[in-house]
């Protein structure tokens, strides 16, 4: 009797699981049954915010179109891309030669264009000081660790207005590989012979402040900005997003023209300007080399520019996308490229396209086959 | 009388000191409950039940909760029958080879880093199907999940005394209504301890889905063969954001995958309680 009442009890649990996961995976269907188009953007997190806003926004005009944002980083997005298990992929540095050759083995022809661009911007914590210059010698000296302390004289000297404290200068980079990192260790390594050669550029880097016990790891941007608010003295790399959403000081950098500029749309705009004769075709995606993008010329100029592309097929006879799918990755695209690089789309610590290079993007838009 | 006093000191020190380090012992679990929901109740507050049925874009975590239920089902489809046999095989014969290789590589199994199983199942599953799907996300949850019910299931059944198995042999009964009659009922209690520990376990999980499920936050999954979302895999993606909001949400997230856990963990548990020997 007692094994029976038990047994009883199973069944009763066992068929009230069943009841709801089938209600859960049936119900759905009812509530949704109008025709949609899903389709799936993966890889660079880099741009996750402003593609999260336009998702909304395009979302809100096209009840018809589902996106989903996925992440995964640049790499996980070229593979993901490469295997078709993305309609569109990201990738904040260029896809490399070896990669687009896997691409073109596939039978279809990639198409890669940049989609918005951002900046990588040295944050400090330094009590009571908003404003800070850095030219590219105390740049490298701090992060080399050269200059041990912020009352150094030759912080000092660029900045005879501001009290320095005599702390210790305690440097904060990424513990994961990041192409924040990648970006920001180039750029050091054309400014200075002497980091190039010891140091040298890459997602992830040896970092010389560790030897001397001034360097502290935190893992995403997210990490790496927690550790900068709780060290005073702290200085760091990150994105331009997390430093104005998180409200931390940003320095003025030296450019190549030895003018000192803030991170700003004017500056950002100027530089990509300046740089945007050197973004390939979209079918030579591999040509792009990021060393040309960064340290424009220009007065104006900020040297650190973030580019972040996308990656789609040309769609030859149908091969990655169906008919429906191509006409709504276009309708997207375009509208990104558009509509998505006006003010109000545009999400805090990211800077619209100037029109020539957002021409790029549409004209790769136009050659996708539907 | 003094050696009286010291030993007593000595007693009233030690409990002193134990209660102290176990306070501190589960000082962090409280922590995290106390944090989650104190971040996740106002934004769940505010948002009221949309929170739990709307998509991402209009402010809900809906398909992601949707994902994880069907996904913690289809892994325990997928997972317990096996994982069950595996234990109570290893339990039978524990001195053959097979049966000592099981345990062994069940050992492995527990310590085997997750975002390998993701990355394999991707290759094995997602890439030739084309596809991020359900089914994928669900083989790669029941990898994690069988070692902890296998182990447990065989642990649960050692602690029954070996005068029930003579017993049962002793009435007559074969060797399969031994085992599933009476020492398997008899180690229930053990037994859905693992598969309880194994769920929560695959309900948290985030780096075995990374690349297998895709993720569905702005539509519900309709079938398991497309891509769905999971919550802590919803989790993952928002912390990375610079957004306030998107932190929000996911301390929202937080909240609801610890309410889940809670629920399917707390009553059964207590339940349990009143089964004896």
């Amino acid at each position: 009797m007692v094994i029976e009442m038990e047994k009883r009890h199973y069944i009763g649990i066992g068929v009230a699981v069943a009841c709801i996961i089938v209600i859960a995976a049936v119900a759905p269907r009812y509530i949704s049954n109008e025709h949609t188009v899903t389709l799936r953007t993966t890889g660079a997190t880099f741009p996750q915010y402003q593609i999260q806003k336009w998702i909304k926004v395009y979302e809100q005009k096209h009840p018809g179109v589902k996106i989903e944002y996925e992440g995964g980083g640049s790499g996980h997005g070229q593979e993901a891309f490469l295997q078709g298990l993305t309609h569109i992929g990201r990738s904040d540095p260029p896809v490399k030669e070896d990669m687009w050759n896997k691409f073109l083995s596939t039978g279809d022809q990639p198409l890669q264009f940049p989609e918005i661009v951002g900046a990588v911007v040295v944050a400090f914590n330094l009590p009571g000081i908003n404003d800070l210059k850095l030219s590219s010698e105390v740049l490298v000296g701090i992060f080399m660790g050269n200059i041990e302390y912020w009352d150094n004289n030759s912080i000092k000297n660029l900045n005879p207005d501001v009290n320095l404290p005599h702390k210790k200068i305690i440097v904060i980079h990424r513990s994961d590989a990041s192409g924040t990192t990648a970006i920001f260790t180039t750029y050091l390594s054309m400014i200075s012979e002497e980091w190039a050669q010891k140091v040298g550029a890459g997602k992830t880097v040896n970092w010389p402040v560790d030897n001397v016990g001034r360097g502290l790891a935190g893992k995403g941007n997210p990490g790496v900005v927690a550790i900068l608010k709780q060290t005073d003295g702290g200085i760091c790399y990150t994105e331009l997003s997390f430093a104005i959403e998180e409200n931390l000081s940003v320095a003025a950098i030296q450019n190549k023209n030895g003018n000192f500029v803030n991170p700003n749309k004017e500056s950002i705009q100027s530089a990509v300007s300046q740089v945007s004769s050197y973004i390939p075709s979209p079918v030579d995606g591999y040509k792009e080399d990021m060393k040309q993008l960064l340290n424009a010329p220009g007065n104006k100029s900020y040297p650190i520019v973030a580019f972040t592309h996308l990656l789609v097929w040309q769609n030859k006879d149908g091969k990655h996308y169906s008919a429906e799918e191509a006409e709504a990755i276009k309708d997207f695209l375009t509208w990104i490229l558009t509509e998505g690089q006006k003010e109000e789309n545009i999400a805090p610590g990211y800077v619209p396209l100037p029109k020539e290079v957002a021409q790029i993007g549409l004209d790769a838009i136009d050659m996708i086959e539907s | 009388m003094s050696g009286y006093k010291t030993r007593r000191g000595k007693d009233i020190s030690f409990i002193i000191g134990i209660t102290i380090l176990t306070f501190l012992g589960i000082l962090p679990l409280f922590h995290i409950i106390a944090t989650v929901f104190i971040n996740g109740v106002p934004i769940i507050a505010k948002k009221g039940i949309s929170f739990l049925t709307n998509t991402l874009s209009n402010g809900g975590i809906g398909p992601a909760i949707a994902g994880t239920f069907i996904l913690i089902f289809l892994s325990s489809l997928i997972g317990l029958p096996v994982a069950l046999l595996v234990g109570i095989y290893a339990y039978e014969y524990p001195e053959s080879k097979i049966g000592r290789a099981t345990k062994t590589l069940l050992q492995i199994m527990l310590e085997f880093p997750t975002i390998l199983v993701g990355v394999f199942v991707m290759s094995m599953i997602a890439i030739p199907m084309g596809t991020y799907s359900a089914i994928a996300g669900a083989f790669a949850l029941a990898i994690i999940l069988m070692p902890y019910v296998a182990v447990y299931t065989q642990e649960a059944m050692r602690e029954i005394p070996f005068t029930y198995r003579e017993a049962s042999f002793g009435l007559g009964l074969s060797r399969v209504k031994v085992i599933f009659q009476i020492l398997v009922p008899l180690s229930k209690r053990g037994i859905l301890t693992g598969v309880l520990i194994g769920l929560a376990k695959v309900a948290g999980e985030t780096a075995p889905l990374l690349f297998t499920v895709g993720g569905l936050y702005e539509s519900y999954p309709a079938s398991i063969t497309e891509p769905v979302g999971a919550i802590p895999l919803l989790i993952y993606t928002l912390v990375q954001s610079p957004s306030k909001a998107d932190h929000m949400m996911a301390w929202g997230a937080s909240l609801i995958l610890l309410l889940i856990f809670l629920l399917i963990f707390i009553p059964i548990r207590l339940k349990l309680r009143e089964v004896r020997l």
